[in-house]
């Protein structure tokens, strides 16, 4: 190789080095950018909570309090029993609404997957039909609280995200990859279909169950929705609707003033909801940190053949 | 120990409502049928989680069963949550007996066009004499809607004598009380906020000298009364000729204002949303609301909300309109198997202050206690701070009933009821009380004409540009909107309306 070429070659890798870099520093500028844009509202809330109410009103938000107070806290903290009660009922729904929700769409999904199943045709377009059409809310409504009666009870808040057809579909694509040669071995060795499903399926879907599970998880956690239709009493509000309830009953307060009535006193104070929004989101975007890695591995699930 | 704890209470809830029942019959009778047999009446309104509801509900009912023999069960739903409840509760057919309904919550219209209510004119004549005798029959034209009454009105404040509010403690450090009180038009308040400004500069807490001035251009505040959009009435035109209130000569001059207080620096240039207004003013950064509805006994319940004394004046003539007179209804559900029993419900409510009040502020001895009977001033029961601490306090007297038969809750509102009814007796009935526009042939124009209305309007409101550029322009984008269809249709709704009334 002569001196030039070799010249040559080190000023391409040099210019290609310059050119990744650029190329890496521009994309790293614009995620920078959306990630302020996403972190500073939040940061905002937070800030807002630990400053005076006065403060605020007078000098508006800032990301750093204009003057720093915990009154906000204190006032939640006085009497916590409205928040403690709905982050048990969150927790409550997430952790076992999640366990049953994965474990019915992965057997679901499994029948699904295996084409020897008789019924995998019908029970198919029995489930997918339902993602075409649905027949809206008053039907819903009134399966809910004339046929299941379960308007007023955890059920209600249970129930709505047990199957989720677009997990299902993501599920049974994946079992339906798993080679059959496994379950022609495991058949072999003796074991039954349940067998099958428990020690070969399942450890083998680790991570699509565990990509679901996050999704489902959220699902009921920041589910608002189900609350707002089905549930009066207080004792079943979960954190989302808590915080929406707060919100919106604040906003009707000012509907009854507009024809000269006045309530008094049931609208806490900005800092206060501010706080209130804090409490409710910090340990789920704690939770969110930690199966990170999941949903990362997750996003790459829709790649499959 | 949750649930024990619960039993318990349960148990004293039940014994100290049948112990309350008994303190409260006046004429029991005899053959009292067991309340479990009868009829239980499903009542549906906006309102928070009261502690004692079960309570409330077990006096009242005992109360009913001797009365009308039936029970009451009250479902308050959360105010966030009601608009969506209802309409799901109405749309699936979900049985219940009354509900809470208004033209600006649980749509009273709508209702009425769905036939989620039944008509109830025989139904008050019958069952409901006092309440239906209550009030005069051009008061309940106003609750008509093709010809039928399909709501009970609560009597309440009708009219909305709009003036100035003014905080007490700053207006005497101006030293202007007596021109304050003897205002009689918005123009006199001028000088007043002048001086609160020039206060306010020197003041570390106070701010400005108020806040929002868009409710002067508030159609009522100037003697009409609004339709629809921009379209009005003048009240004291009998032959109800709809106009463009925006093209009115009171129009100009609360925009003239509006843009000369906002230049002099009384006001802040970005209007806030509501729930920082109320902030605001609750942390004291303004002193004056430039206008609101002044009522007999509103100043208390201003100071109880936003911690301030205020003083207060009307200005604006009182007018009788149909929007002021069917502010808050309850209906009766096309889903009721006793709405007999709902509508002698409704007179019981509306005609038997022991009833009403059991609903609106608890129970004797447990919620309240008498301060003064003969004035009937009541206080927070057994020493309680205030009424918030007792256990229930749904403060929605004006949602259950006739609120003149509410009773007082602070010294300085004694009097206020009769003196609410006298300013609803002595109101001049706009000429188209009872009249409701149904905008369903010209959906489109109402769309565009409440977007330019939003768009160019709200400015003028604001005093964010000058008044004859804003209002020309107003009214060249109202016209392309097709304002001039909208009014033409309402004209023409009115005129047989009018002719229809006359025969």
């Amino acid at each position: 190789m002569s001196h030039t070429s070799n010249l040559r070659e080190l000023r391409r890798q040099d210019t290609d080095r310059v050119m990744s870099f650029l190329g890496r520093f521009s994309v790293h500028i614009a995620l920078i950018i959306f990630s302020l844009c996403c972190l500073t509202p939040l940061l905002l809330i937070i800030s807002a909570s630990f400053t005076d109410e006065i403060a605020l009103t007078r000098n508006g938000y800032s990301l750093i309090p204009s003057q720093f107070s915990t009154e906000a806290y204190d006032l939640i903290f006085k009497n916590p029993r409205a928040i403690l009660q709905s982050y048990a009922i969150t927790i409550f729904i997430t952790v076992v609404g999640t366990t049953i929700a994965v474990t019915i769409m992965s057997l679901l999904a499994y029948a699904l997957s295996r084409k020897e199943f008789v019924l995998r045709k019908p029970l198919s377009f029995f489930v997918f039909f339902t993602m075409l059409f649905n027949g809206g809310i008053v039907p819903y409504y009134i399966l809910m609280t004339q046929y299941l009666r379960v308007q007023d009870t955890i059920f209600a808040l249970l129930l709505p995200y047990f199957v989720v057809v677009f997990y299902v579909l993501i599920l049974r694509t994946y079992f339906a990859a798993l080679p059959e040669e496994l379950f022609d071995a495991a058949r072999v060795d003796g074991a039954g279909e349940w067998r099958i499903f428990f020690s070969i399926v399942l450890p083998l879907a680790k991570p699509a169950l565990a990509t679901i599970g996050l999704f489902t998880a959220l699902n009921y956690w920041n589910d608002w929705t189900t609350s707002l239709y089905f549930i009066r009493d207080s004792n079943l509000y979960p954190l989302q609707y808590l915080l929406y309830i707060i919100q919106s009953n604040a906003q009707a307060m000012q509907l009854q003033s507009a024809v000269g009535n006045i309530t008094v006193g049931e609208v806490p104070t900005q800092t206060a909801r501010m706080a209130m929004a804090v409490l409710a989101t910090g340990p789920a975007a704690l939770f969110f940190l930690f199966f990170q890695r999941y949903l990362i591995r997750g996003v790459t699930l829709g790649s499959f053949k | 120990m949750h649930t024990i704890f619960q039993k318990r209470k349960v148990v004293q809830v039940v014994l100290l409502a049948i112990a309350l029942c008994l303190t409260f019959s006046w004429s029991p009778k005899a053959s009292v049928m067991a309340q479990e047999d009868l009829p239980r009446l499903v009542y549906i309104y906006p309102g928070g989680a009261q502690e004692d509801l079960a309570l409330v509900q077990e006096a009242m009912s005992a109360y009913m069963a001797e009365r009308i023999g039936a029970t009451i069960e009250l479902r308050p739903i959360e105010w966030g949550a009601y608009n969506d409840q209802i309409g799901l509760i109405n749309a699936s057919g979900e049985p219940y007996d009354i509900a809470f309904t208004a033209p600006w919550i649980n749509n009273y219209y709508t209702n009425v066009t769905e036939e989620y209510f039944i008509p109830l004119d025989d139904l008050l004549a019958e069952y409901a004499p006092n309440y239906w005798a209550s009030m005069t029959p051009e008061t309940w034209e106003a609750a008509r809607v093709g010809g039928s009454i399909y709501g009970a009105i609560n009597q309440q404040i009708f009219v909305k004598p709009f003036g100035p509010y003014i905080r007490t403690d700053i207006l005497e450090a101006v030293g202007l009380v007596e021109e304050f009180e003897a205002l009689t038009s918005y123009e006199d308040l001028a000088p007043i906020l002048a001086a609160v400004q020039e206060y306010a500069d020197q003041d570390d807490v106070l701010t400005q000298a108020t806040y929002n001035l868009a409710p002067l251009n508030v159609a009522e505040n100037w003697g009409y009364d609004p339709i629809a959009v921009d379209l009005v009435v003048d009240t004291t035109d009998a032959t109800a000729q709809v106009q463009i209130y925006s093209q009115t000569e009171a129009y100009r001059t609360a925009s003239q204002l509006i843009r000369d207080w906002y230049l002099a620096g009384y006001a802040p240039s970005d209007v806030a949303v509501w729930d920082e207004m109320d902030a605001a003013w609750t942390a004291g950064l303004y002193a004056v609301r430039v206008s609101d509805i002044v009522k007999p006994g509103g100043n208390a319940e201003v100071a109880a909300r936003w911690g301030w004394e205020v003083t207060s004046v009307a200005i604006a003539e009182p007018v009788l309109t149909t929007a002021g007179v069917i502010a808050t209804l309850n209906g009766v559900s096309y889903t009721s198997e006793h709405p007999e029993l709902a509508v002698a419900f409704l007179e019981l409510l509306n005609s038997d202050p022991v009833f009403y009040n059991m609903l609106s502020k608890g129970l004797e001895g447990v919620h309240w206690e008498w301060a003064d009977q003969d004035a009937k001033l009541i206080r927070p029961a057994n020493g309680a701070a205030s009424f918030a601490d007792t256990g229930y306090n749904p403060n929605t007297d004006w949602m259950f009933g006739n609120v003149f038969n509410a009773y007082y809750t602070d010294v300085t509102q004694v009097g206020a009821w009769e003196a609410t009814a006298e300013l609803n007796r002595n109101a001049r009935p706009s000429p188209i009380l009872g009249f409701t526009f149904d905008g369903s042939a010209v959906e489109t124009e109402l769309a565009s004409v409440s977007a330019v209305l939003q768009e160019f309007g709200n400015p003028l409101g604001s005093g964010l540009v000058d008044v004859d550029e804003g209002i020309a322009r107003l009214q060249e984008e109202l016209q392309n909107a097709g304002i001039e269809v909208v009014r033409a249709e309402m004209q023409r709704q009115i005129d047989e309306w009018l002719a229809a009334k006359a025969e």
